[in-house]
């Protein structure tokens, strides 16, 4: 019972993930490839709160979500200089700069030694202490993140993001700042990724900086990218299928040396079918066009 | 002591330039953005390891074999996942992501065979020859000369051959190029298999020198495109500038701080160039509409 808990609070982890990504990746219609780096540096704003200063969890979950959407707006508009193939490259070298200083940076992040000792999440007295409640506490957050990036689709906000995706120039012509939106959506991407941060340290009561790795911004675009972008449904199809996926080759008993070489591999052979036969991937709305 | 760094940057550069000009070339020509480059790389790297040290080969027949794999690779790439996408007209992103696809794939299937962890292509310690005060490896020293003559001969190809003028006029309107009777797909496929055949040298350079793991390719790949950006995108020989310069800096660098850096400067000097010269080194401003 606690096995197919511990599934669900990773399912509701990356459901947050897929979900922030699908803002910047479907909505605005831009291939990030450091959405890793937004959701460890929430985890580490997190815990240097809560281990350094003692924060609580209520003080210092939106204080890590406020850090990383503000430090998201000068990246993004730093990576917005670029366009099409190179933003890509520009969100990856982003990653891997975020990456070097938590993982060299040893005076405040500890480096490779990674930072243990984190107290699970305490919500006015009441500690998620044990599985099925910290189940019960990244379902209540991961249902409010989709309800959020519900509503944010249909506001204003969000119809004006899907004009500029589509027609960059039309929008503009009509006076939208489409710069100014793009990185707005980058912030609050980054803002709810660091949502995803904090729950995790509090999950593993354990960071380290080899968990925010480009390896896993691809991961998170793979899970975007074949649940399908552009609508609610979609990353949520990603991340239940992704995560599934090593939980079902357990059962054909592959050598522990090569289970994660397999499962690369058959999301990336997903990858090359779904761009060919369905860019839109499972459920989505957006092709990537 | 810092001129020793500069001479090995320098090497260092010369493998750069040279993997990154066969980037260049692919993506200008085809506009595919080919993060597979990085796994092609890896995977000549791997094909000169089981032809020498597995298969005992001598190096003169190893060397041009593992070559012929990799620009095989190449049009493998183009003809089963690009080619494709081509036909239907499909957006960069879709490109790219196949493309990241296509990496993820490469790089497994070696990691599944041949084990994640590194190998060595030539135990031992390779003999110096000593320049005053600069001391280089005889395979340094092949780097230094085979990427000057790798550079010449792609200078040549590109700016005085039927071929050069050919992947130049694909760059700049492939329907046109149709129109006045070139075959395009033809042309892509080419294009594939000399960059890729650049990769490929790229990889004897490095492999007859360092180590080999199946993730090699990807900080390759990401030095050779960031050298694309900060040289100015659309001229096919600027990358080697831009390549040369990050290797001397990356090693410059190495002697003023630490190696652990070595890596994220090729990124913070991406930004910098970002922020202060967008079009790059040789590069010139467009405007939005004539993206």
């Amino acid at each position: 019972m606690n096995y197919f808990l511990h599934l669900l609070i990773l399912v509701g982890l990356y459901v947050i993930l897929a979900q922030s990504l699908n803002l910047i990746m479907g909505y605005a219609g831009l291939l990030s490839l450091c959405h890793a780096a937004f959701f460890g540096l929430g985890a580490y704003v997190y815990v240097l709160l809560v281990v350094a200063l003692h924060w609580p969890f209520v003080l210092a979950l939106p204080m890590s979500v406020l850090a990383v959407s503000l430090l998201a707006l000068p990246v993004a508009f730093v990576c917005l200089r670029l366009r099409g193939d190179f933003f890509v490259l520009g969100t990856m070298g982003l990653q891997m700069i975020v990456y070097t200083v938590l993982y060299n940076w040893v005076d405040v992040t500890q480096g490779p030694y990674g930072i243990s000792g984190i107290p699970k999440p305490t919500i006015l007295g009441w500690e998620a202490r044990s599985i099925p409640a910290f189940c019960l506490l990244t379902g209540v957050l991961a249902g409010a993140v989709c309800l959020f990036c519900y509503r944010l689709s249909r506001i204003p906000f969000g119809r004006t993001l899907r004009a500029i995706r589509d027609d960059e120039l039309a929008a503009m012509a009509i006076g939208k700042n489409a710069a100014w939106f793009k990185a707005v959506t980058f912030s609050i991407g980054g803002g709810i990724a660091a949502i995803a941060g904090a729950l995790y340290a509090g999950y593993v009561s354990y960071v380290d900086p080899t968990a925010f790795t480009l390896e896993e911004s691809i991961f998170l675009v793979a899970i975007v990218a074949v649940g399908g972008a552009g609508n609610l449904r979609g990353p949520v199809i990603g991340a239940i299928l992704l995560l599934m996926l090593p939980e079902a080759l357990r059962f054909v008993q592959l050598p522990d040396s090569v289970a994660p070489n397999v499962r690369q591999l058959i999301y990336g052979v997903l990858l090359i079918a779904l761009m060919r036969f369905r860019p839109q991937g499972i459920g989505g709305q957006y092709a990537f066009d | 002591m810092i001129l020793q760094f500069i001479a090995d940057g320098l090497c260092l550069g010369f493998v750069y330039g040279v993997v990154a000009v066969g980037f260049g070339l692919i993506y200008y020509s085809t506009r595919v953005f080919h993060l597979a480059h990085g796994a092609v790389y890896m995977l000549a790297a791997y094909s000169l390891y089981l032809l020498l040290a597995v298969l005992n080969i001598g190096l003169i027949a190893a060397i041009p074999s593992a070559l012929v794999i990799a620009a095989g690779i190449g049009i493998g790439a183009e003809w089963a996942v690009y080619r494709p996408l081509h036909r239907r007209a499909a957006s960069p992103s879709v490109v790219l992501i196949s493309s990241l696809g296509l990496y993820i794939v490469l790089v497994n299937l070696v990691a599944i065979l041949a084990g994640n962890e590194p190998r060595v292509l030539r135990p031992g310690i390779e003999k110096t020859v000593a320049f005053g005060s600069v001391v280089l490896t005889r395979i340094q020293i092949a780097q230094l000369i085979g990427g000057v003559a790798v550079l010449s001969g792609y200078w040549f190809l590109m700016e005085r051959s039927r071929l050069g003028r050919l992947c130049r006029a694909m760059a700049d309107n492939p329907d046109l190029l149709g129109v006045l009777g070139g075959n395009e797909g033809q042309l892509r496929l080419v294009a594939f298999a000399l960059g890729s055949l650049l990769a490929g040298i790229g990889a004897v350079f490095t492999s007859l020198d360092i180590g080999i793991d199946p993730y090699i390719g990807f900080p390759m790949l990401l030095t050779a495109a960031v050298a694309c950006i900060i040289s100015g995108v659309g001229n096919f020989l600027a990358p080697a500038v831009g390549a040369i310069a990050l290797g001397i800096i990356q090693s410059v660098v190495v002697y003023y701080t630490s190696a652990r850096w070595q890596h994220s400067v090729t990124f913070v000097l991406l930004i910098g160039f970002l922020l202060l010269r967008p079009e790059g080194i040789f590069g010139i401003k467009k405007r939005l509409e004539e993206m």
